[in-house]
């Protein structure tokens, strides 16, 4: 059982929107990839919620993982992907 | 980040205990290789717990950083400084991130470090985000020459960490001061490479002061 809690929310920065179907496509999948990656490490998504009615931020993933370094190790991959380019984000880890 | 609470509802017993306690704790984390000093961070000496004033400008009353021996002995940290009563005496907030750059000391640094500190958080904005390559290399290097402005000042630059994977910010630079009129002659050097341009920053400028002297005032 995974010991760690990691709560991911993003909105979509400016250029996003300028982006077509097509292309967001595109560039999710890159980020998608490295996800898989990281729930092969043992990274468990225990869910993805829409926020915008009441948040800053439109949408919170919930995600558990084994340690605080592969919290890191799995948010490095998706930035590597070029996530962060087009979603702005707030991050927070806690342990069990 | 923290912010004193009021004690007016604890026992006079329970509160020195909870004084007593929390120094301990943090005693025990020197005792296992914890750097607590922002001049620790420079030379590696282990000394005495640091924090730094900042209730004169700002919304919390202290801020500082600590470096932990791995990710999860900062973790676990904050669960220590819990039991040890930390949440009677203070309102706090802990981020936590890896070092990502060695230190760098200011010209001319005295080895007990300086007084003053600011603690900088930074994030990327949509306009670095969306900048091509070019801009942003041109970008880099007009802030090198405002960081190689600071260091000849006498600023040391303690570290830079990446904060974006438990926090709002991706970095958090920490800078040793030799004077507050040296930042303020920094920022406007950084204001005029255009530093800001690609950020939304939140710097927070404090005093130093021991922790035991915290912990032993109030």
């Amino acid at each position: 059982m995974n010991d760690v809690i990691w709560i991911h929310k993003s909105r979509a920065r400016h250029a996003w929107y300028g982006l077509d179907e097509r292309q967001r496509a595109e560039f999710a999948e890159t980020w998608h990839a490295a996800d898989r990656r990281g729930a092969g490490a043992g990274a468990e998504l225990i869910g993805r919620y829409s926020v915008r009615g009441q948040s800053d931020f439109s949408t919170v993933e919930v995600w558990s993982f084994a340690s605080v370094e592969d919290v890191f190790a799995f948010w490095e991959n998706r930035v590597s992907a070029g996530y962060t380019r087009w979603f702005a984000f707030e991050n927070l880890f806690g342990t069990r | 980040m923290t912010r004193r609470t009021s004690t007016t509802a604890l026992s006079p017993g329970r509160e020195r205990a909870a004084r007593r306690n929390v120094g301990e704790t943090v005693e025990q984390f020197r005792r296992e290789g914890w750097h607590l000093s922002v001049a620790s961070m420079f030379d590696g000496v282990s000394r005495d717990a640091e924090m730094y004033q900042t209730g004169f400008a700002h919304h919390v009353d202290f801020v500082t950083a600590w470096e932990a021996p791995d990710p999860f002995s900062a973790a676990s940290a904050v669960d220590r400084l819990r039991d040890a009563g930390w949440e009677l005496l203070h309102e706090s907030s802990w981020l936590i991130g890896p070092r990502e750059f060695r230190p760098v000391p200011g010209a001319g640094r005295d080895p007990a470090g300086g007084d003053w500190a600011m603690f900088a958080f930074w994030e990327w904005n949509d306009h670095w985000q969306a900048a091509t390559p070019r801009e942003v290399v041109e970008y880099d290097a007009e802030c090198d020459v405002a960081f190689q402005a600071d260091v000849d000042a006498g600023i040391g630059i303690a570290g830079r960490y990446r904060m974006d994977a438990g926090s709002q910010w991706h970095h958090l630079a920490v800078w040793e001061l030799p004077g507050v009129r040296t930042l303020t002659s920094a920022m406007a050097e950084h204001e005029r490479v255009a530093d800001f341009k690609f950020t939304t920053s939140r710097h927070y400028l404090g005093r130093r002061a021991p922790l035991s002297s915290i912990l032993g005032d109030e």
